[in-house]
């Protein structure tokens, strides 16, 4: 049974990655640019909301990932 | 062929699709399409900067690196205008007011048109946001550079002096 | 009647230790930030509280050095100011118990009441970190962390390396990290499911190795989402020093207390799978965590944001996270006096089986004569677990073993750049 959860969701995640092959035109990216669009926008936050659920609970945080963005440069 | 080696493949082929240079669009020595957009003293057409060299800038505000370039375009037409050189900064955004608004914090001494359906840039192939472009005085594309580092402006400064000279 | 066990001191502490922490810094994004060099320092302060348990003040700085090529290095020095009380895992019984703390405070738990001793203690810690752009699509970070408290030090060394492709449509990133604890319980380290004999008063090793993959991608102009997988491989001293588990008889009555034992191994793995959402004005967050380890704990999290923007420079965030776990395999409520004892044996009900639900708010702002920015959050966090688990025998039914905690969190930042 956990083994079917873990293939289902590896899966949900590999379509998530391939599902859509259309680009956003560069200069489509002004909402992307806006610094609120980012995983993590407020890291100093995140980091101690993180710290606070890893002593009470008994998981461990998923790191984020970087990404989106206006691909400036 | 074994489902390893099948699976080797097609990662190997996955893999290297998604690290395939964006290498389309306007290439040097081709023409530079040609186009009219609006500016804000009437509106201006790349043919008739024929005999000119013209760096093609687009931008918009949103961009972080365009805050360094334009204070380098102003300089550079400063500097090599009365050789012949032209900027045309062409603006992308969706919303004309934060055009505007970026030009209060960064004039511009070149004309600065506007596109804000990117029909241009589609034209050109851009692929990365600031895109410019030196088009020699034949109406021809010199260079493409994608982004605006201000280590490489000493570069780009050289190949319009080149352009110029020809 | 459960007297006070043998002599060995029962400080018992929520460990906010631990060597993970190094790997919850600032991820490295490939996104276009402030192109412009400067110095950035970030103040937080956090002050956490616990219905009738744990307080926590835990002042953070950091500074950032941000060089023109994108280069970039920041220093982060933490002080953690932990006191108040926290369950030993020992069962409630009809009548009053005590415990004694190692500088030979004797506390006394009401009857029917879960017992709880105090402790206190102070943790420093240190991390720094080296972020290089390697030209346009590439970012790599390398980070060292280092912290210390009465019994607990940790070590560690992380790294991550991130590549836009096609089209920068797409992040991949992967990363690792490896720590190295040393756990040095206050008196000593006790033999595990024991009467609390000392084995030894040197330091136990505790090894923690992490790796992980991550892929985002932008779906439209106002939609990007990301997963990422985790695998963490912890092994040594995983046991919690302090707590304990009870024996009862057959009527659920404690008669005596065993230490915690845990196993030396430990591999976790987690998914993770984020959205960001650009409404017209608004932007929405989500994030859905799958975990699963090796001791069988498994837990879903569910994580909404909602930032709503009401000026350039000012904005209010509700936040909303649902949390359940399931027990450790080990876990139980109680051992039964006269039965043979199990390999490995925690009350601690963190291993448990519990729920956590969280409401909160986060308002940035700035002031117009000032040129930082600020943040203040707020969050209401509610803890709850099996008031009455199957293993409860006896009087221990007539027991809640495990009352909702109310906990609140406030954190105020300032960022200032220059």
């Amino acid at each position: 049974m956990k083994r079917t959860v873990a293939r289902l969701l590896t899966v949900l995640g590999l379509l998530l990655l391939i599902a859509g092959c259309t680009t956003v035109k560069p200069w489509d990216r002004d909402l992307l640019a806006q610094k609120r669009m980012s995983f993590n926008p407020t890291p100093m936050l995140q980091a101690i909301d993180e710290h606070i659920y890893f002593s009470k609970e008994a998981s461990m945080g998923g790191i984020g990932v970087g990404g989106g963005g206006c691909g400036c440069n | 062929m074994r489902p390893r080696s099948l699976g080797f493949l097609l990662g190997s082929v996955i893999l290297t699709s998604l690290f395939l240079p964006a290498a389309f669009g306007a290439g040097a020595g081709r023409t530079a399409p040609d186009f009219t957009l609006p500016t804000a003293s009437g509106p201006l057409s790349l043919h008739d900067q024929r005999g000119k060299v013209v760096y093609l800038d687009f931008w918009a505000s949103w961009c972080a690196p365009c805050r360094e370039s334009f204070p380098w375009m102003s300089s550079m037409y400063a500097q090599y205008s009365k050789e012949g050189l032209v900027i045309v900064a062409v603006n992308l955004d969706k919303q004309r007011d934060l055009a505007e608004s970026f030009l209060q914090d960064f004039p511009a001494e070149f004309p600065v048109a506007f596109d804000p359906e990117g029909k241009i840039p589609e034209a050109y192939g851009v692929q990365a946001m600031p895109t410019s472009f030196i088009i020699g005085r034949d109406g021809k594309i010199v260079s493409t550079h994608q982004g605006f580092e201000s280590d490489r402006a000493k570069e780009l400064e050289h190949q319009i002096k080149e352009a110029l000279a020809r | 009647m459960a007297g006070p066990p043998e002599k060995r001191p029962t400080v018992v502490r929520d460990a906010l230790h631990t060597a993970a922490l190094a790997l919850l810094l600032v991820p490295a994004t490939v996104q276009a930030a402030d192109s412009e060099a400067g110095d950035k320092i970030d103040l937080t302060w956090l002050q956490y509280g616990e219905q009738s348990r744990t307080r926590i003040a835990e002042p953070v700085v950091r500074f950032t050095h941000l060089m023109p090529d994108g280069q970039s290095f920041s220093a982060q020095l933490g002080i953690d100011i932990i006191t108040g009380a926290s369950p030993t895992g020992a069962l409630p019984s009809g009548q009053v118990q005590t415990h004694t703390t190692p500088s030979g405070r004797v506390v006394t738990s009401p009857p029917g009441q879960i017992p709880t001793a105090p402790f206190q203690d102070h943790r420093l810690s240190l991390d720094a970190d080296w972020k290089r752009p390697l030209g346009r699509l590439v970012i790599t970070t390398l980070g060292g962390h280092v912290s210390r408290e009465k019994d607990y030090q940790s070590l560690g060394a992380n790294g991550e390396v991130s590549v836009d492709v096609w089209h920068r449509m797409m992040t991949l990133t992967a990363g690792g990290s490896i720590n190295h604890d040393s756990v040095f319980p206050v008196g000593g380290t006790p033999a595990g499911l024991s009467d609390g004999t000392i084995l030894h008063s040197s330091a136990n090793a505790k090894r923690v190795g992490n790796i992980f993959f991550g892929a985002s991608r932008i779906l439209s102009r106002k939609w990007m989402a990301g997963v990422t997988g985790s695998r963490t491989f912890e092994s040594g001293y995983l046991t919690e020093p302090y707590k304990l588990v009870s024996v009862m008889n057959d009527n659920g009555q404690p008669i005596s207390e065993l230490t915690d034992k845990r196993p030396s191994i430990r591999n976790r793995t987690s998914l993770l799978f984020s959205s960001v959402y650009h409404l017209t004005d608004d932007v929405l967050y989500n994030s859905y965590r799958y975990y699963t380890d090796s001791w069988k704990v498994r837990s879903h999290t569910l994580e909404i944001r909602y930032r709503h923007q009401l000026d350039t420079d000012t904005y209010i965030e509700p936040l909303l996270r649902f949390y359940t776990q399931s027990a450790a395999s080990f876990y139980t409520v109680g051992l039964h006096d006269g039965a043979p004892l199990p390999d490995f044996a925690s009350s601690d009900y963190r291993l448990g089986r519990l729920q956590t639900i969280t409401l909160g708010a986060t308002y940035g702002f700035a002031f117009d004569d000032n040129p930082g920015n600020w943040v203040v959050r707020a969050e209401y966090i509610r803890q709850a677990g099996d008031s009455s688990p199957p293993g409860a025998v006896g009087i221990q039914r007539g027991f809640d073993l495990a009352p909702p905690v109310n906990i609140y969190a406030i954190v105020v930042g300032y960022t200032f750049k220059y």
